[in-house]
Order: structure tokens, then C-alpha cells, then sequence
């Protein structure tokens, strides 16, 4: 299944804005971070299709999914 | 103050105010006259729709400059985005500032912190952000907490700036403010990306954006315009709420990403 990833920040870094990627059926957002080498606890928000989920979440054909990391400076 | 007294000075305020805008000396000169402060004659001013000069190129109304000038904000953090902001606010005309931060400044603070020079360096932050905007704003009232913070940090306050840098400090001042009822303007920086918001009981922004599985993490690097841009659009937010203006925020947050010159309002839950 196909599936658009985007990234936010500085996850942007060394990968990519956005991207078409092709999935196995029953992929999960987390596995997605993982495979991008994310480190899960620098995830601050998750979100299919502008709705928020879980790492659990699993990803449907044509899911635009965004990832953002937590930004915490002051 | 009498009566009688506030009279005479509301007379000597209209004498030199004919366009409405009253100049600072002649407001330092009236308070001298009449033994009260500059803050006594400029209150009596604005409660007669005469603007003190020094705002008159924000082109707010009388009403608006005089609901800024009753307004306190409190400001927890005043590293760099709250001391831009406490920069921000002072020449907007908000009346008081409660100023909150144990720290002094450092040499790792002259790359982003406004007020952070070279003679300013191991002096507290909060001391000397109160000593600067009294310079930009000599009507200003600043209470000042060089401590950590506390439910007293924010009492009284109708808005408080989230100036932190850590997420446990962050959560932990969000609930406060759930607490208490009050906006928490929420703004955070890395690199040349940020993001800001409004922490308010039922949109859970904080909570959202700083899940638990998420760790602490070393103190993040961080540009100068970007603390810029983000304690910008805090004050903004700010303001936006004093003034009874309504904002996509209330619902959003909006993620910056100055590299990219990507701005993108994201839905909370």
C-alpha cells in the first residue's frame, strides 16, 4: 500500500519533507518511525490523515502521515 | 489620591494634550508638580481617552491602550523567549509584568537572549530585564521572583508566558494555570524550528505536545531569530487575548520551520 510520509522540524534532517513510501498491509505508525531511525522518545505528535493516533496506530492505503518531534527550548 | 486633586491633574494633562497624546516630560513634569508618579498621570490620562505618547504608533484605541495598561502578565522563563517578550509586551503598554527566573545569565546566553551582554553576564535575568524595560516603559509595573516557580508566580496574572525550557517545568505550569483559569501563552525552540500555542483546560496543548513516552533531553541549540519570531508570535497570542481578539490558536498550534519557510497550523485533539 502506498502511504505519504511527512516530517516536521528537525526530523526533516538528513531524510526528507515528504515522500511517497510503499508499505506492507499492517504496517504501524511506529514501525514507520523505526524504520526512519526516530528515536520514539523524541516524538512529540503523531497524526494520520490531520488526526492525532499512537505508535500503534496501524496505516490504511493512501494515509498522509505526519510525524513531529517535541521542540522544547526557551 | 483625593478628588479634588485628580481634577487639577486631569486639567493639566488636557492643557498639554490637545491632539490626545500626552509627552512623556510633560507627564514626568505634572507628576513632579503634583507629587505622584508618572503611572498616577498616565492611568488619569488614558481614563480620559488621552494616549501617552510613546504609543501612539501602535494605533490601538484608547479603550485597547487603557485594557493593556490594567492587564498583568506573568512571564515564567525569561531566558529567551521570555525576556523577548517581556521586551515586547513593556512596549506595548501592559501595565504589569510579573517577572519569574532563578537564573543569571551566561555566556552561552549572548548568542539568543536579548539583554544578555557582556555586562549583564552573572547578573539574575529577571533583575536585569526589570531594569531595562523601565527604561522602554517608566509606567510599568514589575514584580520580580528570583525563584524557581510557584502558584504564586502566577496569582492575579490574566495571561502567563511560557519562557521554559524543560517539559516537566512546562506540565507542571500548565496545570497551574488549569488551575487557576488563566491562558498559558506556550512558545518552544530548537534550532530553526518552534512552535507556539495556547495551553487552556479543554484543548490540552500541553499534554499533547509533551507526551509522557518522551524523554528530557541536554539543553537544545537554538538560533536568535528564531526565539525572535517565536516570542513574537507568543506576545502576539497575547495580546490578541487581552484585546478580546479571537485566534485560530485557541484550537491549533503552529509549527515554524524557519529553513523551509514552512508555518503550518496543525489541529489539536
Amino acid at each position: 500500500m502506498q502511504v505519504q510520509v511527512k516530517l516536521f522540524a528537525f526530523f526533516r534532517e538528513g531524510r526528507f519533507i515528504r515522500k511517497d513510501k510503499e508499505l506492507p498491509t499492517g504496517t504501524t505508525a511506529g514501525q514507520v518511525v523505526d524504520d526512519l531511525d526516530i528515536d520514539r522518545e523524541e516524538v512529540g505528535v503523531l497524526m494520520i490523515n490531520s488526526r492525532h493516533c499512537t505508535f500503534e496506530t496501524v496505516l490504511q492505503e493512501g494515509d498522509i502521515y505526519a510525524i513531529f518531534p517535541v521542540i522544547g527550548g526557551g | 489620591m483625593d478628588k479634588q486633586n485628580k481634577k487639577r491633574i486631569l486639567q493639566r494633562i488636557n492643557l498639554c494634550s490637545p491632539d490626545n497624546y500626552l509627552v512623556l516630560d510633560d507627564g514626568q513634569r505634572i507628576a513632579a508638580d503634583c507629587n505622584c508618579s508618572l503611572l498616577d498621570i498616565e492611568q488619569i490620562a488614558l481614563e480620559h481617552s488621552i494616549v501617552p505618547a510613546r504609543f501612539k504608533r501602535n494605533s490601538l484605541s484608547f479603550h485597547e491602550q487603557l485594557r493593556l495598561f490594567r492587564s498583568r502578565v506573568a512571564i515564567i522563563g525569561c531566558g529567551g523567549l521570555g525576556g523577548r517578550t517581556a521586551e515586547l509586551l513593556a512596549r506595548l503598554g501592559v501595565g504589569h509584568l510579573i517577572l519569574t527566573d532563578p537564573d543569571n545569565f551566561s555566556e552561552s546566553n549572548l548568542n539568543r537572549q536579548i539583554f544578555c551582554t557582556l555586562q549583564t553576564l552573572g547578573v539574575n535575568k529577571v533583575e536585569v530585564l526589570a531594569h531595562e524595560i523601565e527604561k522602554i516603559n517608566p509606567a510599568l509595573t514589575c514584580t520580580q521572583n528570583i525563584n524557581l516557580f510557584n502558584k504564586n508566580s502566577i496569582t492575579g496574572s490574566d495571561i502567563v508566558i511560557d519562557g521554559l525550557d524543560s517539559k516537566e517545568a512546562r506540565i507542571e505550569l500548565s496545570q497551574l494555570c488549569q488551575k487557576r483559569n488563566i491562558p498559558m501563552i506556550h512558545g518552544a525552540v530548537k534550532e530553526w524550528y518552534g512552535q507556539a500555542g495556547i495551553d487552556q483546560a479543554p484543548n490540552k496543548l500541553i499534554s499533547t505536545l509533551y507526551p509522557k513516552t518522551t524523554g528530557s533531553k541536554a539543553p537544545p541549540k537554538v538560533l536568535a531569530m528564531n526565539v525572535a519570531l517565536i516570542a513574537s508570535l507568543q506576545t502576539a497570542e497575547a495580546i490578541k487575548i487581552l484585546l478580546g481578539h479571537n485566534s485560530t490558536l485557541q484550537n491549533n498550534w503552529l509549527q515554524t520551520d524557519l529553513l523551509h519557510c514552512e508555518y503550518n497550523t496543525i489541529p489539536l485533539p
